[in-house]
Protein backbone atom coordinates (compact mmCIF):
# COMPACT_ATOMS: atom_id res chain seq x y z
CA UNK A 1 0.00 0.00 0.00
CA UNK A 2 1.17 3.49 -0.76
CA UNK A 3 2.59 5.53 2.11
CA UNK A 4 0.72 8.66 1.10
CA UNK A 5 -2.38 8.85 -1.03
CA UNK A 6 -3.90 12.20 -1.87
CA UNK A 7 -7.06 11.91 -3.88
CA UNK A 8 -9.32 14.52 -5.46
CA UNK A 9 -7.82 17.30 -3.41
CA UNK A 10 -9.45 20.64 -4.12
CA UNK A 11 -8.82 23.90 -2.33
CA UNK A 12 -10.76 27.09 -2.79
CA UNK A 13 -9.82 30.47 -1.37
CA UNK A 14 -13.09 32.34 -1.75
CA UNK A 15 -13.73 32.17 -5.49
CA UNK A 16 -10.15 31.26 -6.36
CA UNK A 17 -9.44 27.61 -7.04
CA UNK A 18 -5.87 27.11 -5.85
CA UNK A 19 -5.82 23.36 -6.39
CA UNK A 20 -8.28 21.33 -8.40
CA UNK A 21 -8.59 17.59 -8.29
CA UNK A 22 -5.04 16.88 -7.26
CA UNK A 23 -4.02 13.22 -6.97
CA UNK A 24 -0.73 11.69 -5.95
CA UNK A 25 0.50 8.41 -4.55
CA UNK A 26 3.87 8.08 -2.89
CA UNK A 27 5.32 4.61 -2.48
CA UNK A 28 7.64 3.87 0.39
CA UNK A 29 11.23 4.87 -0.42
CA UNK A 30 10.48 7.05 -3.43
CA UNK A 31 11.91 10.47 -4.19
CA UNK A 32 9.24 12.48 -5.94
CA UNK A 33 9.46 16.03 -7.23
CA UNK A 34 6.63 18.53 -7.34
CA UNK A 35 7.32 21.41 -9.69
CA UNK A 36 5.50 24.16 -11.47
CA UNK A 37 5.81 27.87 -12.18
CA UNK A 38 5.07 30.46 -9.50
CA UNK A 39 1.44 30.40 -8.42
CA UNK A 40 0.91 26.83 -9.64
CA UNK A 41 -0.36 25.67 -6.27
CA UNK A 42 2.69 23.79 -4.98
CA UNK A 43 2.82 25.68 -1.73
CA UNK A 44 -0.91 25.19 -1.22
CA UNK A 45 -0.52 21.42 -1.59
CA UNK A 46 2.26 21.71 0.91
CA UNK A 47 0.20 23.69 3.39
CA UNK A 48 -2.76 21.35 3.10
CA UNK A 49 -0.51 18.37 3.61
CA UNK A 50 1.02 19.87 6.77
CA UNK A 51 -2.33 20.85 8.25
CA UNK A 52 -2.11 24.62 7.82
CA UNK A 53 -5.24 24.62 5.60
CA UNK A 54 -8.18 22.26 5.73
CA UNK A 55 -8.96 21.30 2.12
CA UNK A 56 -12.32 22.11 0.57
CA UNK A 57 -12.61 18.60 -0.84
CA UNK A 58 -10.59 15.42 -1.04
CA UNK A 59 -8.82 12.96 1.21
CA UNK A 60 -5.27 12.55 2.38
CA UNK A 61 -4.39 9.13 3.71
CA UNK A 62 -0.98 8.80 5.28
CA UNK A 63 0.27 5.48 6.55
CA UNK A 64 -3.27 4.13 6.74
CA UNK A 65 -4.81 7.07 8.59
CA UNK A 66 -6.79 10.01 7.31
CA UNK A 67 -4.98 13.22 8.22
CA UNK A 68 -7.45 15.76 6.86
CA UNK A 69 -8.47 18.15 9.63
CA UNK A 70 -5.59 17.21 11.92
CA UNK A 71 -3.42 19.91 13.44
CA UNK A 72 0.10 20.52 12.22
CA UNK A 73 1.77 19.03 15.27
CA UNK A 74 -0.41 15.92 15.07
CA UNK A 75 0.56 15.42 11.45
CA UNK A 76 4.21 15.80 12.38
CA UNK A 77 3.78 13.24 15.14
CA UNK A 78 2.12 10.91 12.63
CA UNK A 79 5.35 10.98 10.62
CA UNK A 80 5.44 13.86 8.13
CA UNK A 81 8.30 16.28 8.67
CA UNK A 82 9.19 19.32 6.65
CA UNK A 83 11.86 21.92 6.11
CA UNK A 84 11.16 25.53 5.25
CA UNK A 85 11.86 27.48 2.12
CA UNK A 86 13.18 30.39 4.17
CA UNK A 87 15.15 28.94 7.04
CA UNK A 88 13.15 28.89 10.25
CA UNK A 89 15.54 27.64 12.87
CA UNK A 90 15.06 28.39 16.55
CA UNK A 91 17.70 31.00 16.03
CA UNK A 92 18.30 32.01 19.65
CA UNK A 93 18.66 28.40 20.81
CA UNK A 94 21.84 26.39 20.50
CA UNK A 95 22.34 23.97 17.62
CA UNK A 96 21.86 20.92 19.82
CA UNK A 97 18.73 22.42 21.41
CA UNK A 98 17.19 22.74 17.93
CA UNK A 99 17.47 18.98 17.61
CA UNK A 100 16.18 18.37 21.12
CA UNK A 101 13.15 20.59 20.52
CA UNK A 102 12.15 18.46 17.54
CA UNK A 103 12.31 15.40 19.80
CA UNK A 104 9.96 16.99 22.35
CA UNK A 105 6.79 15.13 21.38
CA UNK A 106 8.47 11.82 22.24
CA UNK A 107 10.23 12.92 25.44
CA UNK A 108 9.67 10.26 28.12
CA UNK A 109 8.87 12.63 30.99
CA UNK A 110 6.01 14.99 31.79
CA UNK A 111 5.45 18.47 33.21
CA UNK A 112 5.82 17.33 36.81
CA UNK A 113 9.21 15.72 36.09
CA UNK A 114 10.26 18.96 34.41
CA UNK A 115 9.42 20.99 37.53
CA UNK A 116 11.05 18.59 39.97
CA UNK A 117 13.97 17.31 37.88
CA UNK A 118 13.23 13.75 38.89
CA UNK A 119 15.33 10.73 38.06
CA UNK A 120 13.18 10.26 34.96
CA UNK A 121 14.15 13.76 33.83
CA UNK A 122 17.88 13.12 34.16
CA UNK A 123 17.60 9.81 32.36
CA UNK A 124 15.57 11.36 29.57
CA UNK A 125 17.93 14.30 29.17
CA UNK A 126 21.00 12.10 29.14
CA UNK A 127 19.54 9.84 26.49
CA UNK A 128 18.42 12.85 24.45
CA UNK A 129 21.84 14.48 24.63
CA UNK A 130 23.47 11.33 23.24
CA UNK A 131 20.80 11.00 20.57
CA UNK A 132 21.13 14.64 19.49
CA UNK A 133 24.91 14.61 19.31
CA UNK A 134 24.86 11.41 17.24
CA UNK A 135 22.42 12.99 14.81
CA UNK A 136 24.52 16.17 14.59
CA UNK A 137 27.58 14.06 13.89
CA UNK A 138 25.89 12.57 10.82
CA UNK A 139 25.50 16.10 9.50
CA UNK A 140 29.00 17.20 10.52
CA UNK A 141 27.60 19.74 12.96
CA UNK A 142 28.82 18.24 16.24
CA UNK A 143 31.61 20.80 16.67
CA UNK A 144 28.94 23.54 16.60
CA UNK A 145 26.63 21.77 19.07
CA UNK A 146 26.69 24.54 21.67
CA UNK A 147 26.81 27.50 19.29
CA UNK A 148 23.73 29.66 18.81
CA UNK A 149 22.08 28.32 15.67
CA UNK A 150 21.46 31.77 14.20
CA UNK A 151 25.21 32.34 14.04
CA UNK A 152 25.95 29.35 11.76
CA UNK A 153 26.88 29.87 8.10
CA UNK A 154 24.04 29.44 5.59
CA UNK A 155 24.96 25.96 4.41
CA UNK A 156 25.24 24.66 7.96
CA UNK A 157 21.84 26.17 8.82
CA UNK A 158 20.32 24.30 5.88
CA UNK A 159 21.88 21.05 7.10
CA UNK A 160 20.66 21.72 10.62
CA UNK A 161 17.13 22.24 9.34
CA UNK A 162 17.16 18.81 7.73
CA UNK A 163 18.70 17.24 10.83
CA UNK A 164 16.05 18.88 12.98
CA UNK A 165 13.25 17.55 10.76
CA UNK A 166 14.74 14.07 11.12
CA UNK A 167 14.66 14.30 14.90
CA UNK A 168 10.87 14.07 14.69
CA UNK A 169 11.41 10.51 13.31
CA UNK A 170 9.48 11.03 10.05
CA UNK A 171 8.48 8.47 7.47
CA UNK A 172 7.89 11.15 4.89
CA UNK A 173 10.18 14.15 4.54
CA UNK A 174 9.01 17.16 2.57
CA UNK A 175 11.74 19.50 1.41
CA UNK A 176 10.53 22.97 0.43
CA UNK A 177 13.02 24.42 -2.06
CA UNK A 178 16.13 23.09 -0.34
CA UNK A 179 18.37 24.35 -3.13
CA UNK A 180 17.23 27.96 -2.83
CA UNK A 181 20.24 30.23 -2.80
CA UNK A 182 22.74 27.44 -3.55
CA UNK A 183 25.43 27.53 -6.23
CA UNK A 184 25.79 24.52 -8.63
CA UNK A 185 28.48 22.85 -6.52
CA UNK A 186 26.35 23.07 -3.38
CA UNK A 187 23.33 21.83 -5.34
CA UNK A 188 25.30 18.75 -6.44
CA UNK A 189 26.18 18.08 -2.84
CA UNK A 190 22.53 18.51 -1.90
CA UNK A 191 21.47 15.86 -4.42
CA UNK A 192 23.93 13.45 -2.86
CA UNK A 193 22.55 14.31 0.58
CA UNK A 194 18.96 13.70 -0.50
CA UNK A 195 19.77 10.21 -1.82
CA UNK A 196 21.82 9.48 1.28
CA UNK A 197 18.96 10.61 3.52
CA UNK A 198 16.51 8.29 1.82
CA UNK A 199 18.81 5.28 2.22
CA UNK A 200 20.14 6.05 5.67
CA UNK A 201 16.84 6.96 7.33
CA UNK A 202 14.57 4.78 5.22
CA UNK A 203 12.56 7.79 4.09
CA UNK A 204 10.17 8.76 1.38
CA UNK A 205 10.95 12.22 0.09
CA UNK A 206 8.74 14.79 -1.56
CA UNK A 207 10.72 17.61 -3.07
CA UNK A 208 9.33 20.98 -4.04
CA UNK A 209 11.99 22.79 -6.02
CA UNK A 210 12.64 25.43 -8.63
CA UNK A 211 16.13 24.43 -9.71
CA UNK A 212 15.53 22.01 -12.57
CA UNK A 213 19.07 20.64 -12.23
CA UNK A 214 18.27 19.31 -8.79
CA UNK A 215 14.80 18.08 -9.64
CA UNK A 216 15.91 16.27 -12.78
CA UNK A 217 19.01 14.93 -11.08
CA UNK A 218 17.49 13.39 -7.99
CA UNK A 219 13.79 12.68 -8.49
CA UNK A 220 12.54 9.35 -9.69
CA UNK A 221 9.14 10.73 -10.56
CA UNK A 222 8.02 14.28 -11.21
CA UNK A 223 4.65 15.92 -11.05
CA UNK A 224 4.15 19.24 -12.79
CA UNK A 225 1.43 21.67 -11.73
CA UNK A 226 0.11 24.81 -13.34
CA UNK A 227 -2.84 26.91 -12.20
CA UNK A 228 -3.78 24.30 -9.63
CA UNK A 229 -3.98 21.47 -12.11
CA UNK A 230 -1.65 18.60 -12.81
CA UNK A 231 -0.40 19.06 -16.36
CA UNK A 232 2.13 16.27 -16.55
CA UNK A 233 3.68 13.50 -14.54
CA UNK A 234 6.18 10.75 -15.02
CA UNK A 235 9.89 10.11 -15.35
CA UNK A 236 12.27 13.08 -15.60
CA UNK A 237 12.99 12.50 -19.30
CA UNK A 238 9.32 12.33 -20.08
CA UNK A 239 8.58 15.54 -18.21
CA UNK A 240 11.51 17.36 -19.77
CA UNK A 241 10.18 16.70 -23.28
CA UNK A 242 6.54 17.39 -22.58
CA UNK A 243 5.30 20.35 -24.66
CA UNK A 244 2.79 21.40 -21.99
CA UNK A 245 5.53 21.73 -19.42
CA UNK A 246 7.61 23.90 -21.71
CA UNK A 247 4.55 26.01 -22.38
CA UNK A 248 3.80 26.44 -18.70
CA UNK A 249 7.31 27.62 -17.96
CA UNK A 250 8.17 29.55 -21.08
CA UNK A 251 4.87 30.45 -22.69
CA UNK A 252 3.46 29.50 -26.10
CA UNK A 253 5.73 29.51 -29.10
CA UNK A 254 8.92 29.37 -27.10
CA UNK B 1 28.32 13.55 37.37
CA UNK B 2 25.88 12.87 40.15
CA UNK B 3 28.45 14.26 42.54
CA UNK B 4 28.80 17.55 40.69
CA UNK B 5 25.06 17.84 40.44
CA UNK B 6 24.36 17.35 44.14
CA UNK B 7 27.49 19.34 44.98
CA UNK B 8 26.23 22.35 43.05
CA UNK B 9 22.77 22.14 44.57
CA UNK B 10 24.23 21.91 48.08
CA UNK B 11 26.45 24.93 47.38
CA UNK B 12 23.49 26.95 46.12
CA UNK B 13 21.31 26.08 49.08
CA UNK B 14 24.23 26.78 51.44
CA UNK B 15 24.69 30.23 49.89
CA UNK B 16 21.03 31.04 50.44
CA UNK B 17 21.10 29.75 54.01
CA UNK B 18 24.15 31.91 54.65
CA UNK B 19 22.38 35.00 53.36
CA UNK B 20 19.42 34.13 55.55
CA UNK B 21 21.60 33.64 58.65
CA UNK B 22 23.34 36.98 58.09
CA UNK B 23 20.07 38.86 57.70
CA UNK B 24 18.55 37.07 60.68
CA UNK B 25 21.59 37.79 62.86
CA UNK B 26 21.62 41.48 62.06
CA UNK B 27 17.90 41.68 62.62
CA UNK B 28 18.36 40.36 66.19
CA UNK B 29 21.74 41.64 67.44
CA UNK B 30 21.32 45.05 69.07
CA UNK B 31 24.20 46.79 67.27
CA UNK B 32 22.70 50.20 66.51
CA UNK B 33 22.22 51.94 69.87
CA UNK B 34 20.50 48.97 71.43
CA UNK B 35 18.43 48.23 68.31
CA UNK B 36 19.16 45.75 65.52
CA UNK B 37 20.75 47.09 62.32
CA UNK B 38 18.08 45.49 60.17
CA UNK B 39 14.83 46.82 61.57
CA UNK B 40 11.24 46.04 60.68
CA UNK B 41 11.32 48.48 57.79
CA UNK B 42 14.22 46.71 56.14
CA UNK B 43 12.70 43.30 56.83
CA UNK B 44 9.55 44.45 55.07
CA UNK B 45 11.66 45.62 52.17
CA UNK B 46 13.44 42.27 51.97
CA UNK B 47 10.09 40.48 52.00
CA UNK B 48 8.84 42.70 49.16
CA UNK B 49 11.96 41.90 47.18
CA UNK B 50 11.26 38.18 47.57
CA UNK B 51 7.65 38.61 46.42
CA UNK B 52 8.70 40.83 43.52
CA UNK B 53 11.32 38.28 42.46
CA UNK B 54 8.76 35.47 42.25
CA UNK B 55 6.29 37.74 40.44
CA UNK B 56 8.95 38.81 37.94
CA UNK B 57 10.37 35.34 37.35
CA UNK B 58 6.87 33.97 36.76
CA UNK B 59 6.07 36.85 34.40
CA UNK B 60 9.31 36.04 32.61
CA UNK B 61 8.03 32.53 31.90
CA UNK B 62 5.30 34.04 29.69
CA UNK B 63 6.87 37.25 28.38
CA UNK B 64 10.52 36.32 28.22
CA UNK B 65 10.79 32.61 27.55
CA UNK B 66 7.57 31.95 25.63
CA UNK B 67 7.51 35.34 23.93
CA UNK B 68 3.84 36.11 24.65
CA UNK B 69 3.26 39.68 25.75
CA UNK B 70 1.08 39.65 28.87
CA UNK B 71 0.54 42.80 30.92
CA UNK B 72 -2.06 41.60 33.41
CA UNK B 73 0.08 39.74 35.91
CA UNK B 74 -1.15 41.72 38.94
CA UNK B 75 -4.68 40.47 38.26
CA UNK B 76 -3.63 36.91 39.06
CA UNK B 77 -1.79 38.18 42.12
CA UNK B 78 -5.09 39.71 43.26
CA UNK B 79 -6.93 36.40 42.82
CA UNK B 80 -4.35 34.64 45.00
CA UNK B 81 -4.23 37.42 47.57
CA UNK B 82 -8.00 37.61 48.03
CA UNK B 83 -8.54 33.84 48.01
CA UNK B 84 -5.91 33.16 50.66
CA UNK B 85 -6.90 36.14 52.79
CA UNK B 86 -10.54 35.09 52.73
CA UNK B 87 -9.59 31.57 53.86
CA UNK B 88 -7.32 32.59 56.74
CA UNK B 89 -9.12 35.72 57.87
CA UNK B 90 -12.81 35.51 57.10
CA UNK B 91 -13.64 31.82 56.94
CA UNK B 92 -11.22 30.10 59.30
CA UNK B 93 -10.18 32.98 61.60
CA UNK B 94 -6.69 31.60 62.20
CA UNK B 95 -4.13 33.79 63.93
CA UNK B 96 -0.37 33.98 64.42
CA UNK B 97 -0.92 33.32 68.13
CA UNK B 98 -1.51 29.67 67.37
CA UNK B 99 1.20 28.81 64.83
CA UNK B 100 0.60 25.03 64.84
CA UNK B 101 -2.83 25.54 63.37
CA UNK B 102 -2.10 28.86 61.72
CA UNK B 103 0.81 27.94 59.48
CA UNK B 104 -0.65 24.77 57.92
CA UNK B 105 -3.82 26.72 57.16
CA UNK B 106 -1.77 29.61 55.80
CA UNK B 107 0.28 27.33 53.53
CA UNK B 108 -2.85 25.58 52.33
CA UNK B 109 -4.54 28.95 51.79
CA UNK B 110 -1.76 30.38 49.61
CA UNK B 111 -1.67 27.16 47.57
CA UNK B 112 -5.44 27.31 47.06
CA UNK B 113 -4.94 30.97 46.12
CA UNK B 114 -2.34 29.86 43.59
CA UNK B 115 -4.68 27.25 42.13
CA UNK B 116 -7.50 29.77 41.82
CA UNK B 117 -5.11 32.13 40.05
CA UNK B 118 -4.02 29.28 37.76
CA UNK B 119 -7.69 28.67 36.99
CA UNK B 120 -8.13 32.34 36.18
CA UNK B 121 -4.97 32.16 34.08
CA UNK B 122 -6.40 29.22 32.18
CA UNK B 123 -9.69 31.04 31.57
CA UNK B 124 -7.86 34.11 30.27
CA UNK B 125 -5.17 32.20 28.41
CA UNK B 126 -7.11 29.46 26.64
CA UNK B 127 -9.14 31.74 24.38
CA UNK B 128 -6.69 34.62 24.08
CA UNK B 129 -3.31 32.98 23.50
CA UNK B 130 -4.07 32.58 19.82
CA UNK B 131 -3.69 36.34 19.67
CA UNK B 132 -0.25 37.81 19.28
CA UNK B 133 1.70 40.85 20.38
CA UNK B 134 -0.36 43.98 20.96
CA UNK B 135 -3.66 42.12 20.83
CA UNK B 136 -2.72 39.68 23.57
CA UNK B 137 -1.38 42.60 25.60
CA UNK B 138 -4.74 44.35 25.41
CA UNK B 139 -6.70 41.23 26.36
CA UNK B 140 -4.50 40.55 29.40
CA UNK B 141 -4.68 44.20 30.39
CA UNK B 142 -8.47 44.03 30.25
CA UNK B 143 -8.46 40.78 32.23
CA UNK B 144 -6.38 42.51 34.91
CA UNK B 145 -8.80 45.42 35.16
CA UNK B 146 -11.78 43.07 35.00
CA UNK B 147 -10.53 41.11 38.00
CA UNK B 148 -9.84 44.31 39.92
CA UNK B 149 -13.27 45.73 39.15
CA UNK B 150 -15.06 42.52 40.05
CA UNK B 151 -13.32 42.56 43.44
CA UNK B 152 -14.29 46.21 43.90
CA UNK B 153 -17.99 45.47 43.48
CA UNK B 154 -18.10 42.17 45.37
CA UNK B 155 -19.54 42.78 48.83
CA UNK B 156 -18.24 39.48 50.27
CA UNK B 157 -14.69 40.60 49.54
CA UNK B 158 -15.38 43.93 51.27
CA UNK B 159 -15.44 45.69 47.89
CA UNK B 160 -13.80 49.10 47.67
CA UNK B 161 -13.11 49.23 51.42
CA UNK B 162 -10.40 46.60 51.08
CA UNK B 163 -9.79 43.56 53.21
CA UNK B 164 -8.05 44.17 56.54
CA UNK B 165 -7.05 42.36 59.70
CA UNK B 166 -5.14 39.66 57.83
CA UNK B 167 -2.80 37.78 60.22
CA UNK B 168 0.87 38.44 59.55
CA UNK B 169 2.05 34.96 58.67
CA UNK B 170 4.73 36.16 56.26
CA UNK B 171 8.05 36.39 58.05
CA UNK B 172 11.65 36.13 56.92
CA UNK B 173 11.61 32.32 56.90
CA UNK B 174 8.42 32.14 54.84
CA UNK B 175 9.88 34.60 52.34
CA UNK B 176 13.11 32.64 51.95
CA UNK B 177 11.46 29.27 51.51
CA UNK B 178 8.77 30.67 49.21
CA UNK B 179 11.23 32.55 47.01
CA UNK B 180 13.77 29.76 46.70
CA UNK B 181 11.25 26.98 46.09
CA UNK B 182 9.36 29.02 43.48
CA UNK B 183 12.48 30.11 41.62
CA UNK B 184 13.98 26.61 41.65
CA UNK B 185 10.75 25.04 40.32
CA UNK B 186 10.51 27.55 37.49
CA UNK B 187 14.24 27.29 36.77
CA UNK B 188 13.86 23.51 36.49
CA UNK B 189 11.00 23.88 34.07
CA UNK B 190 12.95 26.23 31.83
CA UNK B 191 15.85 23.77 31.74
CA UNK B 192 13.75 20.87 30.48
CA UNK B 193 12.35 19.69 27.20
CA UNK B 194 9.22 21.69 27.97
CA UNK B 195 11.30 24.80 28.60
CA UNK B 196 13.05 24.31 25.29
CA UNK B 197 9.71 24.16 23.52
CA UNK B 198 8.74 27.44 25.22
CA UNK B 199 11.81 29.04 23.66
CA UNK B 200 11.00 27.37 20.34
CA UNK B 201 7.56 28.99 20.38
CA UNK B 202 9.23 32.32 21.08
CA UNK B 203 11.70 31.95 18.21
CA UNK B 204 9.27 30.61 15.60
CA UNK B 205 5.83 29.38 16.43
CA UNK B 206 5.30 27.97 12.94
CA UNK B 207 8.48 25.93 13.09
CA UNK B 208 7.68 24.76 16.63
CA UNK B 209 4.28 23.48 15.51
CA UNK B 210 5.89 21.85 12.47
CA UNK B 211 8.33 20.06 14.77
CA UNK B 212 5.45 18.34 16.53
CA UNK B 213 5.05 20.63 19.52
CA UNK B 214 1.47 21.27 20.62
CA UNK B 215 2.07 24.99 20.86
CA UNK B 216 -1.43 25.88 22.08
CA UNK B 217 -1.23 23.45 24.98
CA UNK B 218 2.29 24.59 25.88
CA UNK B 219 1.36 28.28 25.84
CA UNK B 220 -1.77 27.81 27.92
CA UNK B 221 0.06 25.61 30.42
CA UNK B 222 2.86 28.15 30.85
CA UNK B 223 0.30 30.93 31.24
CA UNK B 224 -1.57 28.96 33.90
CA UNK B 225 1.45 28.00 35.98
CA UNK B 226 2.82 31.52 35.71
CA UNK B 227 -0.53 32.69 37.11
CA UNK B 228 -0.21 30.05 39.83
CA UNK B 229 3.06 31.53 41.09
CA UNK B 230 1.57 35.02 40.83
CA UNK B 231 -1.35 33.81 42.96
CA UNK B 232 0.94 32.34 45.59
CA UNK B 233 2.93 35.59 45.62
CA UNK B 234 -0.34 37.42 46.12
CA UNK B 235 -1.11 35.24 49.14
CA UNK B 236 2.29 35.86 50.68
CA UNK B 237 1.90 39.58 49.91
CA UNK B 238 -1.51 39.76 51.62
CA UNK B 239 -0.14 38.11 54.76
CA UNK B 240 2.76 40.54 54.79
CA UNK B 241 0.88 43.84 54.45
CA UNK B 242 -2.14 42.55 56.41
CA UNK B 243 -4.41 44.79 54.38
CA UNK B 244 -5.24 44.47 50.70
CA UNK B 245 -7.19 46.77 48.47
CA UNK B 246 -8.32 46.07 44.88
CA UNK B 247 -6.36 49.10 43.69
CA UNK B 248 -3.15 47.46 44.92
CA UNK B 249 -3.53 45.16 41.92
CA UNK B 250 -4.27 47.58 39.10
CA UNK B 251 -2.44 47.36 35.82
CA UNK B 252 0.04 49.94 37.15
CA UNK B 253 1.27 47.13 39.40
CA UNK B 254 1.55 44.87 36.35
CA UNK B 255 3.62 47.53 34.62
CA UNK B 256 5.96 47.59 37.60
CA UNK B 257 6.70 43.90 37.07
CA UNK B 258 7.17 44.43 33.35
CA UNK B 259 9.74 47.11 34.16
CA UNK B 260 11.60 44.82 36.57
CA UNK B 261 11.58 42.06 33.99
CA UNK B 262 12.77 44.01 30.98
CA UNK B 263 15.38 45.98 32.92
CA UNK B 264 16.74 42.79 34.45
CA UNK B 265 16.68 40.82 31.23
CA UNK B 266 13.51 39.12 30.09
CA UNK B 267 15.16 36.00 28.67
CA UNK B 268 17.17 35.22 31.75
CA UNK B 269 16.03 33.93 35.13
CA UNK B 270 18.96 35.73 36.73
CA UNK B 271 17.74 38.93 35.12
CA UNK B 272 14.27 38.39 36.55
CA UNK B 273 15.90 38.04 39.98
CA UNK B 274 18.31 40.95 39.82
CA UNK B 275 15.83 43.36 38.18
CA UNK B 276 13.28 43.42 41.02
CA UNK B 277 16.04 43.19 43.64
CA UNK B 278 17.75 46.37 42.42
CA UNK B 279 14.67 48.32 41.49
CA UNK B 280 12.78 47.56 44.68
CA UNK B 281 15.73 48.78 46.74
CA UNK B 282 16.69 51.75 44.60
CA UNK B 283 13.71 54.04 45.31
CA UNK B 284 14.13 53.35 49.03
CA UNK B 285 17.86 54.05 48.97
CA UNK B 286 17.17 57.32 47.17
CA UNK B 287 14.77 58.64 49.79
CA UNK B 288 17.40 61.25 50.72
CA UNK B 289 16.91 62.86 47.31
CA UNK B 290 13.34 63.84 48.29
CA UNK B 291 11.34 65.14 45.30
CA UNK B 292 14.13 64.42 42.86
CA UNK B 293 13.82 60.72 43.58
CA UNK B 294 11.10 60.19 41.00
CA UNK B 295 13.15 62.06 38.43
CA UNK B 296 16.35 60.11 38.99
CA UNK B 297 14.65 56.70 39.16
CA UNK B 298 13.11 56.79 35.67
CA UNK B 299 16.32 58.32 34.34
CA UNK B 300 18.24 55.32 35.61
CA UNK B 301 15.65 53.07 33.95
CA UNK B 302 15.96 54.88 30.63
CA UNK B 303 19.75 54.81 30.70
CA UNK B 304 19.75 51.09 31.52
CA UNK B 305 17.48 50.37 28.59
CA UNK B 306 19.62 52.47 26.23
CA UNK B 307 22.91 50.89 27.20
CA UNK B 308 21.64 47.37 27.99
CA UNK B 309 18.77 46.87 25.55
CA UNK B 310 18.45 43.19 26.40
CA UNK B 311 18.35 43.98 30.11
CA UNK B 312 21.10 43.94 32.70
CA UNK B 313 21.74 40.21 32.34
CA UNK B 314 20.99 39.89 28.62
CA UNK B 315 20.85 36.16 27.89
CA UNK B 316 23.34 35.25 30.63
CA UNK B 317 22.60 33.36 33.82
CA UNK B 318 24.35 33.28 37.17
CA UNK B 319 26.24 30.03 37.52
CA UNK B 320 24.05 28.91 40.42
CA UNK B 321 21.00 29.12 38.15
CA UNK B 322 22.46 26.93 35.44
CA UNK B 323 22.07 23.16 35.45
CA UNK B 324 25.49 21.50 35.48
CA UNK B 325 26.11 19.74 32.18
CA UNK B 326 27.84 16.42 31.98
CA UNK B 327 30.72 15.94 29.58
CA UNK B 328 29.55 14.60 26.25
CA UNK B 329 30.55 11.12 25.25
CA UNK B 330 33.24 10.78 22.61
CA UNK B 331 32.49 9.93 18.99
CA UNK B 332 31.18 6.43 18.44
CA UNK B 333 31.26 6.02 14.69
Amino acid sequence: MALLTISHLTQFFGGLRAISDFNIELEHGEIVGLIGPNGAGKTTVFNVLTGIYVPTKGTIVFDGQNIVGKKTHQITQAGIARTFQTIRLFSKSSVIDNIKIAYHSRIPYGDADAFLHTHKYWQGEQFLDDYAIDLLRLFHLEQHADDISGSLPYGAQRRLEIARALATKPKLLILDEPAAGMNPAEADELMETIRWLRDKFDLTILLVEHQMRVVMGVCERIKVMDFGETICEGLPEHVRNDPRVCEAYLGKGA
Amino acid sequence: MTFIRTHRTVATVAAFVLVYVIIKTFSILPLAEGKPLINGYYLQLIALIGINIVMTVSLGMVNGFTGQFSIGHAGFMAVGAYTSAMITTVWLHVSVANPWVGYPVFILAILVGGLMAAGAGYLVGAPSLRLKGDYLAIVTLCANELIRTVIRVTEVLNGPRGLGGIPKFTNLEVIFVFTIVSVVLMRNYVFSSHGRSMKAIRDSEIAAEAMGINTTRQKVFVFAFSAFFAGVSGGVFAHLLQYIHPDNFSFVKSLEYLIYLYVGGSESISGAIIGPAIFTLLPELMRGLKDWRMVIYPLILILTMIFRTEGIMGLKEFSFILIPQRKRKEANT
